[in-house]
C-alpha cells in the first residue's frame, strides 16, 4: 500500500461519519413562529392564558384568593410548614421578595400579558371577524385580569414588556387594562364570537358581559365613577361567567386548599372576616352559602370550591350592583346608592345568578355618604367572599392599615418579587406597608 | 437519518476493506514463538499479554504461564512486547524468516509497584502504556471489585478512586449512586462521568417511570435508579477512571466530565474453566429516627403540631385543662398551650423496616483456541430493601467471543442482556413515603388498629397512616436491557492498526405505579397530593443509544530511540428515548391499573432525539521510553447546538518524563531510594456539547389537556437560538513517585478546570415576559488535589501486610452565574441556591442572631431568633441591635455547604498464606446536610427536642422559635465509614477438581462515625441531580450489610 493512497484513507475516514447533521424538533411541542400564524393555534394560545390564570398552585386563581384572604383577615393558615402562607397571614416584614405566593402572582400576570400581547400583535392572522373579536375579547379579559392582579397587589407595574421594563402607576396599569377591554367591546359588539370560534374556546366566558363587568370593576379601582357605573350597567345579571374546571384542570383553591384541612381556612365559622365594628348580621344566608360548618372539613368547603369540578366566577351578580351602588355614593347620590344597595341585600339566592343571597331587610342605617360605604363594604365583604378583592376593597375604603392598632390588614402593598428587582433595575422601592 | 449515518460507518468500513485486502496478503511466512513468562522470583504469570510489535498478533498466557504464538508474518525484525499488571513490560526482539519459523522464548518480568507500562484503555479502541500518559488514569482490578458486599457496581467503587465523590444517594436497593469526578460541570446538563463497556457508550440516566405520581412534587430532584445498577461487577475485568478533560481526544463533547472506561472479561487461551459464586447477606438498619415515646403533649390530645400550633380562644375554651402561654418570635405574639395531657405513643418505625435479605449468584465459563477465545456468564441477584416490600433483583447474561479472522483481521463481540426488577416505595420527598409519613405524623394513634373489615385506620387528620405506604402502595419498575459491541481490529500493514468499534445500547424500562384509596379518607381528609381516591399509572421509557468508532493508528520508528504515534479518528453517537405515560385517579373496585380509572385520566409522550460526531488527529513523540509528548486536534458538533454554533475545536497537549528511566539514573543509588518517577503535565480544552437538553435552545409551546379544548402554554423559560457549548479549559499536573524498591508509591495530581460559556437557566425579570432563560452566561471553576498512596508494610513468602491512603480535595466556585442567584427547587423546604462567587449548591437562608462570641442570642423569653440587621451583599449583612436586640430587617446568609473540603479513604490488606483480611474506611469531611426530617419531627412533637420541651428541659417555645430559622436545620454530615471489611480464606487446589475454593465474610457500612442528628450523613434527597446535594428528606439510610460468599474454580 503506498503511502499517498494511506493518507487519502486516513482523510476519507475523517470525513466520513461526520456528514450526518440533522436538526431534531420536538413533536411534542410548537414554535413561536407555527403558532402565532395560525388562527386554530391562537385560539389554543388563548385557552393557555386561561389555563395559567385559573389552574394550578402557581396560578392566579389561586394564589390572589390566598394572599387577599390572609392579608385582610378572610383566612388562616392551618399548618405552618406552609411558609410562604404563613409568613403572609403575620403580614409587614414577614413578607418579603422571595414569598412563592407573591412571585407567583408577578409571574404569571407578567406572562399573562406579555403571552396576550402575541395574541394581539398578531391579531390580524385571523382573518374570520367572528373569531377574531372572540379571541380579541377571550385574550384581552385576560390580560385585564393579570394587569388587574398586578395592580391589587403592588403600587406600580411594568405595562410594556420587555427587557428592563419601565413601572407605571397602578392607576395607568388600570386605565391600560380598560382601554383593551373597549377596543374588545367595540370588536365583539360589531362582529359577535362565531360557532367556530366558540366551539374552540374553553366555554364558559360570557365576553359582552364580562368585559363591561371588569371595566366597571377595574374604573372603580382607578376612581373612575361614571365609566365604572355606566359599564355595571351594562352587564347582564342573569348571565353566568366563569372559569371552567374539571378532574385535570382542576379548581386551584379547591385542589390545594379546601379539600383538605393542611392549608388555609376560614378563620372562623362566623364573622366572614369582618371586624366587630361592622359585624355580619348572624340571619345572613350568605354564610350558610360560603362556610361549610361540618366538623373535620374545610370551613370554606362551599360555595365555589367543593370539587375539582367547581366553576369559578370571574365576576358575581352583587359585585356589579354594589360596583354601582359604589359609584353612586362616591358620587354622593345617597339615595340612589341605597337603591343598588337593598338590590343586594334584600336579593334572595333564587334571584342570583349563582344562588348567593343574604334575604334581609333593607338597609336601616343612616343615610349619609360615609354609612352607606361602609355598608357597601360590608356588603362587599360578604357577598364577594374568597374572591380575591378584599385586600383592595380594605384598602379602598379606608379601613385600618397595618399600622392602625386596629388593623384589619397585614399589609397594604406588597414588596415587588425578589426575581424582578434581582433582574430590573427600574424596579421601584418597596412600599414600607 | 439514523439510517445514513450507520451507512456512512459501513461505508468506510469498505472502503477501508477495500483498500486493504489488495495489499495484505503477499511476502508472508508462517512462525511459531512459545515459551513460558515468569517473574524474577520465579512466579508464573497467568493471563500475561504477549503482542508482536506493529501487528495484531498477540496472546495471554495460560495457566501454567505458557503461551503459544503462530501466525503468518512478512519476514523482518519485530519486537516481542509482553505485559502483566504490577510488572514492568518487556520488549524482546525477534526475528521472522523461514529459518526461524520455530522459536521458543522464555521471558522474565519485573516488578513495577507504579505500573507504569500497564496497557490501560484510554478511549473506544485505544490503547496506551500508562507512561505515555500525561494525565492521571485510575485503574480498579478485578481483586478490588469483589468482597465489596454490594452488587452495585458504582458502589463498589466508594472510596477507591482518587478525585472521585462517590455517594448513595438512598439505601433503597434501587436507589441511585452518584459519581461526581473533580466537582460539579455544568450546571444545565450533567456532571455524570461518561461511561463506556467494552466501546458501548452507556446510558447512566434516571428516569423516573415508576412513581410518576410524585413527579411534580419533587421539585428538581432526580429520583430513581441510575442505569449502571443494570451492570454486573462479576462481568469486570477492570476500570479505568479518567477523571479530567484529557480524555476529551477521544471522547470528545461527552467526556468533559471524565470518562469511566469498563473492561469486561475475556476469554484465555486453554481449557475451559469454571467459576462460581454465591452470597448470601443480611441488610439491616443502622439507625433509626430520634423519635420520642414520652407519653405527654402539650394542650389537648386533638391538638395538631402540639409544639408550634397556636391554640385559639375559642380551643382553649372547648378543651377544659388547657392554659396558654405568650410567645414572642419576630415581634408578633402567638397563644401557645402551656399545660401537658396525657397520650399514648406508639413505635411507628417498627411498621416499616426489616432485615432483610440479599443473594448473588454468579456461574462464568471461559476458555479457548488460539484462534477463538469466548467467555459466558450467567449471574442472578437479589436484595432486598430494609423497608418491607422493597427489593431490587438482576438477572445478567453475557458472552464475549474473539475470532482471528487473519494474521491480521480480529473480530470481537459482545452480547449481554439484562433484565432488572425493583419493588419500590414512594420517594422520601412526599409525605406519602414510609419514612416521611411517619416523619410528619404525630404518633399518639395505634397506627396497625384495624376495623371489623381489616382495613387500616385513620391516624391524624391529612395524615397517611405509615402502614398504608408499605400495603397499598406498590411502585416497580423493570428493565428489559442489551448492551452490545462488534470491534473490528485489523493491522494491513507493520505498524498500521485500524479499528472499528461499533456499540448499540438499548433497553425498555416499564413503570407501573399503583396508590390504593384510602378506607379512611373520609376520616383523615387527605389532600389531594397524596391521591385519596386512589392512583395507578404504566410509564415506558424505550432507549436507544448508538455509537460507531473508527482509530487509525500509524507507529512511526523514526529512529532506535525516537517514535512517533500518530491516531486519527472519528465518532458518531445517536440517542433516542420515547417516553410514554399514562395515568388516572380513582380507580375501579378490584382494579390495580390505570385501565380502571374513572377521573384525572392523563397521557403524554416525550420524544428525545441528539446526534453528536466528531473526529480528531493525535500525536504522540517519543524519545526512549523517558519523554513523550502529545498534542491533539478534535472537531466535534452537536444536533443540540444551531449550525453556527455546533462546529467547535478543543485542542489539547500532554507530556509524560520518567527521570528514573534514564540510565544514570538506573546505575545510580539514588535507585535504591526512589525506584520510579514520572512527572506529567496536560492541557486541553473540551466542550459540553451534551450540556442542555436537546430542545433547549428553543422556545416551546407546549400543549396540555385542558377541558377538551386544544390548548397551548408557552414555556416560562425562553430561550436563546444561539446559545454556546460550554467549553472547558483543564490544567493537570502530576507525579507518580515510588520509593525503598517500590514498598511505598505516591501519585499526586493537582488541577484547575475553568468552564466558561456556561450555560444557565438563568432567572429573568418576569416583566420581560419569561421566569428564565437558558443561555451562556456563566463561568465555573474547579481545582484540587488527588493523592494517592501505597505502603507495602511487609512483603514475604507467607505474609503481606499494604496499605493504601487516598486523599482528595475540590474548590468549586460559581464565578459568573448572570443572576446574583438561582434557587433549585425542591420539596424538601431547602434553601438551595447558586450564588455568584461561591461553590454550587449552597445553603443559603435565615441564621441564628448571634453574640459576638458566636453563642446564640436569645429573645427575652430566652429562646433563639433570626438575626436582623442591614443585608449588604446576597452574602453578607451587617447585625443591627436596638438594646440588646436584633433589628432591621430579616437577613439571610450562607448557612451550609454540602461540598466537602476533603475526601478520602484508607484501605488495608493483611494475608497470612490463604487468609485475607480487609477493610476499607471511607471519609467525606467539612460538608453539611439540610437535614428537613429534623423541623418536622420537632414541629409535629415527636423529636428529641419536643421530648425535652416536654419535660422542661427546654423552654416552652423553643421549637416554635426556630421554625423560621433555616440554620437550625443545618446539620454536620461529617462520616468516617467502615465501608467495606471482609476476612476470606482460600483453601487452594482442592480435591482434583477444585482449582481453587475461597470462604469469605464481608461487611458493608457496618458503623459510621458521624455528629449527624437523623440516620446517615450520606443521603441525597435530590437523588442523581448534580445540584440537589446533601439535603435529607425522608430519605431512607444505607443499611449495615452483612454477607458469606463462597467462589468455587474449577
Amino acid at each position: 500500500m503506498k503511502k499517498s493512497s494511506l493518507y487519502g484513507l486516513l482523510v476519507f475516514l475523517c470525513i466520513g461519519i461526520s456528514a450526518c447533521d440533522q436538526e431534531y424538533i420536538n413533536p411534542s411541542s410548537a414554535s413561536e413562529e407555527q403558532v402565532l400564524n395560525n388562527a386554530d393555534a391562537v385560539i389554543a394560545l388563548a385557552n393557555g392564558l386561561q389555563f395559567r390564570y385559573s389552574v394550578g398552585r402557581a396560578s392566579n386563581a389561586y394564589n390572589t384568593i390566598t394572599a387577599s384572604g390572609l392579608s385582610a383577615r378572610e383566612l388562616t393558615v392551618l399548618n405552618a410548614g406552609n411558609t410562604s402562607e404563613d409568613l403572609i397571614r403575620q403580614g409587614a416584614n414577614n413578607v418579603q421578595g422571595n414569598n412563592s405566593v407573591l412571585t407567583n402572582i408577578w409571574a404569571q400576570s407578567n406572562l399573562i400579558k406579555a403571552h396576550a400581547d402575541l395574541i394581539l400583535a398578531n391579531i390580524d392572522q385571523i382573518k374570520e371577524p367572528g373569531v377574531r373579536s372572540g379571541v380579541l375579547a377571550h385574550t384581552s379579559i385576560m390580560r385585564a385580569l393579570a394587569l388587574g392582579d398586578l395592580a391589587t397587589y403592588w403600587e406600580q407595574a411594568p405595562i410594556v414588556v420587555g427587557e428592563k421594563a419601565t413601572f407605571s402607576p397602578r392607576l395607568e396599569v388600570l386605565k391600560n387594562a380598560v382601554a383593551q377591554l373597549e377596543v374588545a367591546a367595540a370588536a365583539v359588539a360589531a362582529n359577535p364570537p362565531v360557532a367556530s370560534f366558540t366551539a374552540k374556546i374553553i366555554s364558559g366566558i360570557d365576553y359582552a358581559n364580562t368585559i363591561q363587568a371588569l371595566i366597571a370593576r377595574y374604573s372603580m379601582m382607578a376612581g373612575d365613577y361614571t365609566k365604572s357605573f355606566n359599564a355595571a350597567s351594562a352587564v347582564d345579571l342573569t348571565k353566568r361567567s366563569f372559569f371552567a374546571h374539571d378532574d385535570i384542570s382542576r379548581n386551584a383553591f379547591f385542589e390545594t386548599s379546601t379539600s383538605n384541612r393542611n392549608v388555609c381556612e376560614p378563620i372562623n365559622a362566623t364573622s366572614m372576616g369582618l371586624p366587630d365594628t361592622i359585624k355580619v348580621n348572624p340571619a345572613d344566608k350568605r354564610i350558610a352559602f360560603f362556610i361549610n360548618s361540618t366538623p373535620g372539613t374545610n370551613l370554606a368547603r362551599a360555595s365555589f370550591f367543593t370539587a375539582n369540578t367547581s366553576s369559578l366566577p370571574i365576576y358575581r351578580g352583587g359585585e356589579i350592583l354594589l360596583l354601582k351602588a359604589e359609584a353612586l355614593a362616591r358620587q354622593d347620590k345617597v339615595e340612589d346608592a341605597i337603591v343598588e344597595l337593598d338590590k343586594v341585600i334584600t336579593k334572595k339566592a333564587s334571584a342570583d345568578a349563582w344562588g348567593i343571597g343574604a334575604d334581609l331587610p333593607p338597609y336601616s342605617g343612616e343615610r349619609t355618604k360615609d354609612a352607606v360605604l361602609q355598608e357597601i363594604y360590608r356588603q362587599r365583604c360578604v357577598e364577594l367572599y374568597l374572591s380575591g378583592l378584599k385586600l383592595e376593597d380594605n384598602r379602598r375604603f379606608g379601613r385600618p392599615g397595618p399600622k392602625d392598632p386596629k388593623a384589619e390588614r397585614t399589609r397594604t402593598f406588597y414588596p415587588y418579587p425578589l426575581s424582578e428587582r434581582d433582574n430590573n433595575a427600574n424596579t421601584p422601592a418597596d412600599p414600607a406597608e | 437519518m439514523m439510517k445514513t449515518c450507520i451507512t456512512n460507518c459501513e461505508k468506510s468500513l469498505w472502503i477501508v476493506l477495500l483498500f486493504v485486502l489488495p495489499y495484505a496478503s503477499f511476502s508472508q511466512v508462517n512462525y511459531t514463538i512459545r515459551g513460558k513468562v515468569t517473574s524474577t522470583t520465579g512466579e508464573l504469570l497467568i493471563g500475561a499479554t504477549l503482542n508482536i510489535g506493529g501487528t495484531s498478533q498477540g496472546t495471554i498466557t495460560d495457566a501454567d504461564g505458557n503461551y503459544l504464538l503462530s501466525g503468518v508474518l512478512k519476514a523482518g525484525d519485530y519486537t516481542l512486547i509482553t505485559t502483566y499488571t504490577g510488572y514492568a513490560a518487556k520488549t524482546q526482539p525477534i526475528t521472522i524468516d523461514v529459518s526461524s519459523s520455530e522459536q521458543v522464548v522464555d521471558l522474565l518480568l519485573e516488578e513495577d509497584a507504579m505500573n507504569l507500562d500497564e496497557v490501560v484503555v484510554t478511549g473506544s479502541t485505544l490503547r496506551s502504556t500508562r507512561r505515555s500518559l500525561g494525565n492521571a488514569i485510575n485503574t480498579i482490578d478485578v481483586a478490588q471489585l469483589e468482597k465489596t458486599g454490594t452488587t452495585n457496581i458504582v458502589g463498589a467503587l466508594q472510596g477507591k478512586i482518587p478525585g472521585a465523590q462517590i455517594t448513595q444517594n438512598s439505601g433503597d436497593p434501587y436507589g441511585g449512586i452518584t459519581i461526581r469526578l473533580r466537582g460539579v460541570k455544568s450546571i444545565l446538563g450533567s456532571s455524570d462521568p461518561l461511561y463506556i463497556i467494552d466501546g458501548v457508550i452507556i446510558s447512566n440516566s434516571s428516569a423516573n417511570v415508576s412513581q410518576t405520581a410524585l413527579s411534580n412534587q419533587v421539585g428538581a430532584a432526580s429520583i430513581g435508579t441510575n442505569r449502571l445498577a443494570d451492570i454486573n461487577p462479576n462481568e469486570i475485568a477492570s476500570i479505568n477512571v479518567i477523571n479530567g478533560a484529557a480524555a476529551a481526544a477521544q471522547y470528545g463533547s461527552r467526556a468533559a466530565n471524565g470518562v469511566v472506561i469498563i473492561n469486561t472479561k475475556r476469554g484465555q487461551l486453554g481449557k475451559p474453566k469454571i467459576n462460581f459464586s454465591t452470597s448470601v447477606g443480611v441488610n439491616e438498619l443502622r439507625k433509626k429516627l430520634p423519635i420520642h415515646t414520652y407519653g405527654k403533649q402539650f394542650g389537648f390530645a386533638a391538638l395538631r403540631l402540639h409544639t408550634i400550633s397556636a391554640v385559639s380562644d375559642a380551643q382553649a375554651n372547648a378543651n377544659a385543662g388547657t392554659t396558654r402561654v405568650d410567645i414572642v418570635r419576630d415581634g408578633a405574639t402567638t397563644k401557645l398551650a402551656s399545660n401537658l395531657v396525657d397520650v399514648t405513643r406508639y413505635d411507628y418505625q417498627d411498621l416499616i423496616y426489616q432485615q432483610a435479605m440479599s443473594y448473588d449468584n454468579n456461574l462464568s465459563m471461559s476458555g479457548g483456541t488460539e484462534r477463538t477465545q469466548y467467555y459466558l456468564s450467567l449471574g442472578y441477584s437479589n436484595n432486598e430493601g430494609i423497608i418491607k416490600g422493597t427489593d431490587f433483583t438482576r438477572y445478567n447474561f453475557r458472552t464475549r467471543i474473539d475470532q482471528r479472522l487473519t494474521n491480521w483481521a480480529k473480530i470481537s463481540a459482545g452480547l449481554s442482556y439484562i433484565n432488572s426488577f425493583a419493588n419500590e416505595k414512594a420517594n422520601g420527598n412526599v409525605f406519602y413515603s414510609p419514612i416521611n409519613s411517619i416523619a410528619i405524623t404525630n404518633n399518639t394513634t395505634d397506627a396497625a388498629a384495624r376495623d371489623a373489615d381489616g382495613n387500616l385506620k385513620a391516624v391524624e387528620p391529612t395524615r397517611v397512616n405509615p402502614l398504608s405506604t408499605i400495603e397499598d402502595m406498590e411502585f416497580s419498575t423493570s428493565i428489559n436491557r442489551t448492551v452490545n459491541d462488534l470491534q473490528l481490529n485489523l493491522s494491513p500493514l507493520r505498524n498500521l492498526t485500524i479499528d472499528w468499534v461499533v456499540g448499540v445500547d438499548a433497553y425498555s424500562q416499564l413503570g407501573s405505579g399503583l396508590i390504593e384509596a384510602y378506607p379512611y379518607q373520609n376520616v383523615a381528609g387527605l389532600p389531594l397530593e397524596r391521591y385519596p381516591n386512589g392512583y395507578a399509572s404504566t410509564t415506558n421509557n424505550v432507549v436507544f443509544q448508538f455509537n460507531s468508532d473508527v482509530n487509525v493508528t500509524y507507529d512511526w520508528k523514526i529512529s532506535q530511540a525516537l517514535n512517533f504515534k500518530a491516531i486519527a479518528g472519528t465518532n458518531y453517537q445517536y440517542f433516542r428515548s420515547d417516553f410514554t405515560r399514562s395515568s388516572g385517579e380513582a380507580l375501579a373496585p378490584f382494579i390495580q391499573t390505570v385501565s380502571g380509572a374513572t377521573t384525572a385520566v392523563g397521557t403524554g409522550y416525550g420524544l428525545d432525539r441528539f446526534s453528536l460526531s466528531g473526529e480528531f488527529i493525535q500525536g504522540t513523540l517519543s524519545y526512549q521510553n523517558w519523554i513523550y509528548l502529545t498534542g491533539a486536534v478534535r472537531r466535534d458538533r452537536s444536533s443540540k447546538f444551531s449550525e453556527e454554533n455546533t462546529n467547535q475545536i478543543y485542542p489539547k497537549v500532554s507530556a509524560s518524563f520518567i527521570p528514573s528511566d534514564l540510565t544514570f539514573w538506573k546505575n545510580s543509588a539514588v535507585k535504591n531510594a526512589v525506584s520510579s518517577l514520572k512527572l506529567r503535565f496536560s492541557w486541553g480544552e473540551a466542550g459540553n456539547l451534551n450540556g442542555i437538553g436537546s430542545y433547549d435552545r428553543f422556545w416551546q409551546f407546549f400543549p396540555t389537556p385542558n377541558l377538551g379544548r386544544a390548548t397551548l402554554l408557552p414555556s416560562g423559560t425562553l430561550a436563546n437560538p444561539d446559545v454556546q457549548p460550554e467549553r472547558m479549559t483543564e490544567t493537570e499536573g502530576g507525579i507518580d513517585i515510588s520509593f525503598f524498591n517500590d514498598l511505598l508509591s505516591v501519585s499526586a495530581t493537582v488541577y484547575q478546570q475553568t468552564i466558561n460559556d456556561l450555560v444557565v437557566n438563568r432567572v429573568l425579570a418576569p416583566s420581560t415576559g419569561g421566569t428564565s432563560i437558558v443561555n451562556s452566561v456563566g463561568t465555573m471553576e474547579n481545582r484540587g488535589l488527588e493523592l494517592a498512596t501505597n505502603l507495602t508494610v511487609l512483603k514475604n513468602k507467607n505474609f503481606n501486610w499494604e496499605i493504601g491512603v487516598l486523599f482528595n480535595r475540590n474548590r468549586n466556585e460559581v464565578t459568573k452565574l448572570g443572576s446574583p442567584s438561582v434557587g433549585i427547587s425542591n420539596s424538601a423546604g431547602a434553601p438551595v441556591f447558586l450564588i455568584e462567587g461561591q461553590p454550587a449548591s449552597l445553603f443559603y437562608g435565615f441564621p441564628y442572631a448571634r453574640n459576638a462570641d458566636g453563642s446564640l442570642l436569645l429573645t427575652a423569653q430566652g429562646l433563639p431568633q433570626r438575626e436582623r440587621g442591614t443585608q449588604t451583599s446576597i452574602t453578607e449583612f451587617t447585625p443591627v441591635r436596638t438594646g440588646e436586640q436584633p433589628s432591621g430587617a430579616f437577613v439571610r446568609a450562607i448557612i451550609g455547604d454540602p461540598n466537602p473540603d476533603w475526601t478520602g479513604s484508607v484501605s488495608s490488606s493483611f494475608s497470612f498464606k490463604g487468609l485475607t483480611l480487609g477493610f476499607l474506611l471511607d471519609a467525606v469531611q467539612g460538608v453539611e446536610v439540610f437535614n428537613a426530617n429534623k423541623r418536622t419531627i420537632e414541629n409535629v412533637g415527636i423529636g428529641p427536642l419536643a421530648e425535652q420541651e416536654l419535660k422542661g428541659e427546654l423552654p416552652r417555645g423553643y421549637i416554635f422559635s426556630l421554625v423560621n430559622i433555616e440554620e437550625f436545620r443545618v446539620d454536620p454530615g461529617d462520616f468516617v465509614k467502615l465501608r467495606e471489611i471482609s476476612l476470606s480464606y482460600s483453601f487452594g487446589k482442592v480435591a482434583s477438581i477444585f482449582d481453587n475454593i475461597t470462604l469469605s465474610l464481608v461487611g458493608r457500612n457496618l458503623y459510621s462515625w458521624d455528629n449527624f442528628s437523623g440516620q446517615d450523613p450520606e443521603t441525597n434527597a435530590g437523588g442523581n441531580n448534580d445540584l440537589l446535594r446533601g439535603v435529607d428528606f425522608g430519605n431512607v439510610p444505607i443499611p449495615r450489610t452483612y454477607l458469606v460468599q463462597l467462589n468455587v474454580n474449577f
